[in-house]
């Protein structure tokens, strides 16, 4: 032993108690389940990798086409005036999804588990005829006298904006799982979005992934190290802001270092890329049946009159 | 090739990383940068490829002053970056494009090539580097070995004259090591002058012609071939590149200075001095 070796550190801890009697359970914290939910989110970007590389009917189309298509199909759902045209843009998506080879219960979970839980919520007071006046068709009781409850026009002015957000999210999410994400950045390269501006938007989404791996692998690092879990809940808040700190220190210097990689390959301030695309018969196909579907919804949506 | 003169820097105005230091580094040239952590060798490099400038004394490259003013002449900026190649220690700040195509496109793309022949070059490079089957792949597919040959292949498809290397070993496993380490020979053959930062005195001798030491004053504590170098026990002892290391043959444990490539392969006599060499069996 060298003289300068403490006594401690030769005497063996408590380790498992010796009767082999177990302690009480406690199921992960508010930060472990965040966490981990970040790790999630790598492994579903990973499948939607996956996805796109399938040879389905989205997967064929040019993104700049399918961005300019999608984008005029979710305009035309902001604008329709009418339930039906919105369902049946809503069927149209979900059609699509299957023939680009989606998982319909993927599709429908991706949508469906944060449309009611954030629209919902929000348009909900909207229904009941303190709000929004009209025909009571759900009938709640009565509030001095007057009958309260759902009304029809406010049940349907809410199925409106909950289907609206869904077939939107629904055909956002058939744009980002079906194109490879450079891809998409080069069709957003060639509509003439900022150059810059992509530039930016591909290195966060490059970094980020590096920044969710750091912050896995600090909190792996003191879980490793908490003996007794004994719900700490000031020193969880101090673990988290210590944390960021950590991370906003690093995400700045990987930033400089980054820039100096930049730099030394010749950066100067206006990056070129590799990107080039060809539009072929089934780009033109698919942008004309992009218009004829939202001519056909915008001219029927007008034309019903209720 | 370069000319490091009296060259001084400090972040932030007061960590000093170098303090005076001078060498030189010949076309064709195999120099490895040696000292302990801290020492300023990464700062060296990042001064010899114009990412930071010296607080005093002058860079020359190629007969020409590097200088912030120099370098933000289009001409001789990019006349410079096409020339010097570096590859940096943290490949995940390297890699820095959404796929690994892009990631080696880059360099090229900014030097002006038309998009035919870097294609072209992105072909020969990955097969050269092995990465053919991973051109389409996102970096946070990829693992550290295969992070730093798309970090390698992103300087090399530019042609440098210059390697810039900052520990090229670190964190790879042996069978990468090997690759790199045998490729940075090859590279060398080809007639690419290599200037690498390392503290891993193992390959000194397969990688360099000439050993530029740093001592951990961040001045230059010498300069030589690695054979000289090594066989200085006092000057690795002072600038902490070697020390005591007690370690096994069968049932022998015995201690020694540890630190260069013979290490592990001397032979053994019997103990002399008490406490030194310990058998571990009876």
């Amino acid at each position: 032993m060298s003289p300068a070796t403490p006594g401690w550190l030769l005497r063996p801890e408590t380790g498992l108690c010796p009767c082999g009697c177990l302690g009480k359970r406690r199921k992960g914290s508010y930060v472990e389940k965040t966490i981990e939910g970040g790790a999630d989110l790598l492994r579903r970007v990973m499948f939607t990798d996956d996805v796109a590389a399938r040879d389905g009917l989205l997967q064929r189309v040019d993104p700049r086409v399918k961005v300019l298509g999608l984008v005029a199909l979710i305009v035309a759902t902001a604008c329709f005036r009418h339930l039906s045209a919105l369902m049946a843009m809503y069927a149209l998506a979900s059609a699509l999804a299957l023939a680009s080879g989606l998982s319909v219960a993927f599709f429908l979970r991706r949508v469906w588990l944060f449309v009611p839980v954030f629209t919902g919520i929000v348009v909900l007071p909207t229904t009941c005829s303190f709000l929004t006046p009209g025909t009571i068709v759900v009938p709640l009781g009565t509030w001095f006298g007057s009958p309260v409850g759902l009304t029809n026009q406010g049940l349907t002015s809410a199925g409106l904006v909950v289907f609206r957000v869904a077939t939107s999210i629904s055909l956002v999410v058939l744009l980002t799982i079906t194109t490879p994400w450079p891809r998409l950045l080069d069709a957003l390269r060639s509509l003439h979005v900022p150059r810059m501006f992509v530039l930016v938007v591909g290195m966060a989404y490059r970094y980020i992934f590096l920044l969710l791996a750091s912050v896995t692998e600090m909190y792996t690092a003191r879980k490793a190290r908490t003996v007794v879990d004994s719900r700490d809940v000031a020193g969880g808040r101090g673990f988290v802001s210590a944390s960021a700190g950590a991370l906003f220190g690093k995400a700045h210097a990987t930033s400089e270092e980054v820039h100096q990689a930049m730099v030394a390959r010749g950066y100067r301030g206006n990056a070129r890329t590799l990107h080039r695309m060809r539009l072929g018969p089934f780009d033109l196909l698919f942008a004309l049946m992009a218009v004829v579907v939202i001519a056909s919804l915008f001219g029927a949506d007008r034309l019903v009159r209720v | 090739m370069f000319a490091v003169d009296a060259v001084s820097y400090a972040y932030l105005d007061r960590f000093t990383a170098l303090d005076r230091v001078s060498f030189q580094v010949a076309a064709g040239e195999k120099v490895a940068l040696l000292g302990a952590n801290g020492c300023g060798k990464s700062t060296v490099l990042k001064i010899l490829d114009g990412l930071v400038f010296p607080d005093s004394g002058t860079l020359r490259a190629f007969g020409q002053p590097v200088t912030e003013d120099h370098l933000e002449d289009e001409q001789f900026s990019a006349a410079f970056r096409g020339r010097v190649g570096f590859v940096f220690q943290n490949s995940d700040a390297q890699v820095f494009s959404p796929t690994v195509r892009e990631e080696i496109a880059f360099g090229p793309l900014q030097m002006g090539l038309d998009r035919d022949a870097v294609e072209d070059r992105i072909g020969d490079i990955a097969a050269l580097t092995e990465l053919r089957d991973l051109l389409d792949r996102a970096p946070y597919q990829l693992s550290g070995g295969q992070k730093k040959r798309v970090a390698l292949a992103s300087v090399l498809v530019m042609n440098p004259e210059v390697l810039l290397f900052d520990e090229p070993t670190a964190a790879l496993d042996p069978r990468n090591q090997q690759w790199l380490l045998e490729l940075i020979v090859e590279l060398n053959r080809w007639g690419k002058s290599i200037v690498m930062a390392t503290h891993d005195l193992d390959v000194l001798e397969l990688l360099a012609d000439r050993c530029v030491v740093f001592s951990e004053d961040h001045r230059v504590a010498a300069e030589g071939a690695p054979g000289e170098i090594l066989g200085d026990r006092a000057l690795l002892r002072s600038v902490n590149l070697v020390h005591e290391h007690f370690h096994a043959h069968g049932s022998t444990v015995h201690s020694h200075e540890h630190g260069h490539s013979g290490a592990h392969t001397h032979g053994h006599e019997p103990a002399r001095t008490p406490g030194e060499d310990r058998p571990t069996s009876p």
